[in-house]
């Protein structure tokens, strides 16, 4: 019972890194991205693929998800130079379909639908295995932790400033001086490879990954996460992320309903649940009651 | 031959596209509402139709059941939803996540009635003929030919030449001034909703009966009226027909040049094509960034 | 939108809340299946969880072994993420030694997980070529594509349709079959003429045809996973002029093809079933499954049924030998060779953890299942 918890918690933990990486881009430059799980996939089989082939080694498959991450990210960072709002999200989205068929269709690079399977336990420092649940887990708070230092960080310096300044009007921004391409593109960067390094933990996880798991369904997930928490809050793409990930273990356990109905049941409560907090709370659980955006 | 063929599979697909699209061009030109939830219109509307067919009533009452509640639902999802969060001064975000939770609702709502299997009417109306050596067209290709020109163009006229026609397009522009004339920005909105989701209505019943309609449908359809917006120009009817028509066209000309693999992404090239290129769309109005 | 994917993984780890079920107090045997519970191919995974539950009674009527059978069961939801994530469950979680799935896709992303941790794996419905050199804690109670294609091709050759469009679902198991086919054709003098692959969430497939049809193949062969899916193409198939034969494998044999108008006609292969023959395995298996559930079982349902079978088989000689009930046990026991007592008869696994079979070439004729040639070993 405890393994399960714990493989609970750390799917929340993953997901949380994510949300707080995706939040820098929709809470803080107000760059709303459908797009995320693509970072997710491309970290998760940069680190796989270093994992299977090169070395296991926790440092070396994160460094290289941040890496590939970063540099594709830039794939993103141009149409958000281009457009933004609601022209930005169907951008975001298209890169979103486009890659699904990309990772299908690599297969040298990806295996394709098959997938990469029998992804080796991760280790640091050598032979130190991090490959049971708790230690996996107590590894990636450590990264949530470090996440969230580097984020607050930015956010207090002017950095965080500049992105409020671009979010709100990036007329404005420009006539101030503050150069907007610079500092939306480092948004982006910095907000993807979030996603990359939670992406490569996900790998080590689950030991196999597939395009399944890097589908628009888990950007939206993403999404709802930073929305429901409270986007623009330090801490909300986190509780977004636990009660998101804990709503569909929560509900098996409920009695009444059927194991092949518990699926259905999950995705309409998850939809009500948005569409309600949206009406009435729409800043989120964590933000202020009537934010004005 | 091929390439004849392969125009018209992707002149029927685009067509669906444009009415998808016109009806979410309509519906956003006039009220800025980014109605994600277009989709699951389309999805209540085709089964409706094929519960009336299913009950063995005859094809009209299914049409005109598929008609009405598509009205209905993004009636009901305006007033339900959109309103509510707008009178808070809702940003963008929020509508949209709304707008994404209520897709899910109507999914997992009709995935628990009616199942995740594809439900489908048979209909001898789209087996193909063979019109000229190797060219097979179905029946039903000039009927959604014919519905697609007689919607849009009624809606097009609706918009040019009637007095509220004309305040739907006066809303886009200025919801205050709309006020200041007597006009009803409720009302206005309410009809964009009404007319746009009624586009839906077409589409959803063709879809049925040549492919069958699954909770999951709106899904792909709802994407691809989003691009074709886009691709056309926001704010463009026409654009958001030429632009649904494109990505018909993009999507079944890949399975005959490309991979079939790629179909589902060309449309999605496309759009990333003229986002990088020329994001205003085909026919949209130069954007101010 | 959001399919069941968006929750695979939370969901997953949901399921492995061990739901157990309640039975003697003692030592009962955990037995794993991976089965699709949910999704467009929840039909199988209820058609194998019958199977299965059907054998486990038979087993402790018979006696066969000291202590009852648990089945602790994962929702693989056909895909190969619902796969991994659920035997990693099955391993961590309910800790069985020996688990029952299916699917090619769900076997492959299953494997390194079962092997890693010497956890037996029965395959009784995925058919993918490459599911004989997975593990060697991987056996397969089901004759796989490459067996089913080598059975079909004299059909084509005394057909005479030697020019075969494939249309395949780039996964492991079309991947598979197409390259089988690619292998075997050539040797009665045939090849395959076009291969379209599509994405397992493709709808539209009138272009597919027109090329199809461009191509002037004599025959159509279908490698997609799931029978959704497969009623829609075969639909759109024959809606948009493609006339030519359609062929499948065995997963074409299914209740609710058997009734599509348009799928009069489809040819497909299967394991070889008598189900009136009077070998005892047998008739208890079908009058069993006849009285349960009022029709003839399926291939499918015999093959899971015999993978229960053979975990009590294997169990009965290791409680003889005072052995404790492990995977690595386990595969020590099947490896010593004999004949085991299956429904269908006597099987013997060769070294790759492989039976072999009969197939045979059936055809939907008016909503019968008519065969058209019985198989040869």
């Amino acid at each position: 019972m405890i393994t399960y918890f714990v493989s609970l918690a750390l799917l929340a933990v993953i997901y949380g890194i994510a949300a707080i990486g995706l939040n820098i881009l929709v809470g803080s430059a107000g760059i709303f991205s459908l797009a995320h799980a693509v970072f997710f996939g491309v970290g998760a089989y940069a680190a796989a693929l270093m994992a299977i082939h090169v070395t296991p080694d926790i440092l070396v498959c994160c460094g290289a998800a941040i890496g590939v991450t970063a540099v594709l990210s830039l794939c993103l960072a141009f149409p958000a130079l281009r457009v933004r709002g609601e022209y930005f999200v169907v951008a975001s989205l298209g890169l979103q379909m486009v890659a699904a068929t990309v990772f299908n269709e690599a297969q040298g690079v990806t295996g394709g639908y098959g997938g990469l399977a029998g992804i080796p336990a991760p280790t640091i420092f050598g032979t130190f295995s991090l490959g049971t649940p708790t230690r996996l887990l107590l590894t990636s708070l450590g990264i949530l932790l470090l996440g969230l230092g580097v984020v607050l960080a930015f956010m207090r310096h002017s950095f965080g400033r500049a992105l409020g300044a671009i979010r709100d009007s990036e007329i404005a921004a420009r006539a101030i001086g503050k150069n907007v391409e610079l500092l939306k593109t480092t948004a982006v960067v910095l907000g993807c490879t979030y996603a990359g390094v939670a992406g490569a933990l996900f790998a080590f996880d689950i030991a196999f990954i597939n395009p399944e798991s890097f589908t628009l369904d888990q950007s939206g997930l993403i999404l709802t996460m930073v929305v429901l928490g409270g986007a623009g809050t330090l801490l909300g793409p986190l509780v977004g992320a636990v009660i998101l990930t804990l709503l569909p273990a929560l509900l098996t356990f409920l009695p009444m309903v059927p194991p092949t109905e518990i699926g259905t049941l999950q995705q309409f409560i998850y939809g009500l649940t948005m569409v309600l907090l949206m009406i009435f709370r729409p800043a989120g659980l964590v933000g202020r009651r009537s934010a004005r955006r | 031959m091929l390439v004849i063929q392969i125009i018209i599979a992707g002149l029927q697909t685009g067509l669906l596209y444009a009415l998808m699209g016109a009806g979410f061009s309509l519906i956003f030109g006039a009220t800025r509402v980014f109605h994600a939830a277009h989709g699951a219109t389309f999805v209540v509307s085709g089964y409706a139709f094929v519960t009336c067919l299913k009950l063995g009533l005859p094809l009209w009452i299914g049409a005109l059941a598929a008609m009405l509640f598509a009205v209905a639902f993004g009636l009901l999802l305006n007033a339900l939803v959109y309103r509510p969060i707008q009178r808070d001064r809702g940003s963008f975000f929020t509508v949209f996540v709304a707008a994404f939770g209520s897709v899910i609702v109507v999914q997992s709502a009709m995935e628990f009635f009616f199942g995740r299997e594809p439900q489908t009417v048979g209909s001898s109306m789209t087996r193909s003929v063979e019109v000229l050596p190797h060219l097979f067209v179905a029946p039903i290709f000039p009927i959604i030919l014919v519905i697609a020109v007689i919607s849009l163009g009624a809606v097009a006229s609706f918009l040019r030449w009637t007095s509220v026609g004309l305040s739907l397009r006066a809303l886009s522009d200025s919801p205050s001034l709309v006020e200041a004339f007597g006009l009803d920005p409720k009302k206005a909105s309410n009809l964009a909703f009404g007319i746009g989701s009624a586009l839906a209505a077409p589409p959803a019943i063709l879809i049925a009966m040549t492919n069958g309609i699954n909770p999951a449908a709106g899904a792909h359809v709802m994407l691809i009226s989003l691009a074709s917006t886009i691709v056309g120009g926001i704010g463009s009817l026409v654009g958001a027909v030429a632009g649904g028509i494109l990505l018909g066209l993009a999507e079944n000309g890949a399975i005959a040049v490309f991979d079939t693999q790629w179909s589902e992404a060309a449309g999605f090239v496309v759009l990333f094509a003229f986002i990088i290129i020329r994001p205003s769309g085909i026919f949209g109005a130069r954007i101010t960034r | 939108m959001i399919t069941r994917r968006g929750f695979v993984v939370g969901a997953a780890a949901a399921v492995a809340a061990p739901a157990v079920i309640a039975r003697a107090a003692d030592a009962p045997y955990a037995l794993g299946t991976l089965y699709p519970m949910s999704g467009l191919n929840a039909e199988f995974g209820d058609m194998y969880a019958k199977a299965t539950s059907l054998a486990v009674e038979h087993i402790a009527e018979e006696k066969l072994i000291r202590w009852p059978i648990e089945v602790r069961s994962q929702d693989s939801q056909a895909t190969p993420q619902g796969g991994a994530v659920g035997m990693s469950r099955l391993v961590n979680v309910d800790q069985a030694p020996y688990v029952l799935l299916g699917f090619t896709g769900v076997s492959k992303a299953a494997a390194p997980i079962g092997e890693r941790s010497k956890t037996v794996m029965v395959n009784g419905g995925g058919v993918g070529p490459d599911l004989a050199n997975l593990s060697p804690y991987f056996w397969n109670v089901i004759p796989l594509a490459n067996q089913e294609i080598s059975a079909l091709v004299p059909y084509l050759a005394a057909q005479r349709l030697l020019k075969v469009a494939v249309v395949f679902v780039d996964d492991p198991l079309g991947q598979g079959m197409l390259a089988e086919l690619q292998k075997r054709l050539p040797t009665i003098g045939g090849e395959v003429v076009g291969s379209y692959s599509i994405p397992p969430t493709a709808r539209q497939f009138g272009a597919i045809a027109a090329r199809i049809r461009d191509v002037k193949a004599d025959a159509v062969y279908f490698a997609i996973t799931g029978g959704g899916l497969l009623m829609q193409l075969i639909k759109q198939m024959r809606d948009n002029g493609v006339d030519q034969p359609l062929i499948t494998y065995s997963v074409g044999n299914l209740p609710s093809l058997a009734s599509l108008p348009e799928a009069n006609g489809l040819v497909f292969t299967g394991q070889s079933a008598d189900w009136s023959s009077s070998y005892p395995a047998t008739k208890r298996f079908v009058d069993g499954w006849r009285s349960k559930h009022g029709s003839d079982p399926t291939i499918y349902a015999q093959n899971y049924y015999n993978g229960t079978r053979l975990f009590a088989l294997l169990v009965r000689e290791l409680e003889r030998t005072g052995a404790g009930v492990t995977g690595e046990a386990l595969l020590e026991q099947r490896r010593r060779g004999g004949k085991f007592d299956f429904s269908g008869g006597e099987v013997s696994f060769d070294e790759n953890g492989l039976i072999t079979s009969r197939i045979q070439v059936s055809r939907f004729t008016s909503g019968r299942v008519e065969v058209l040639r019985a198989g040869d070993l």
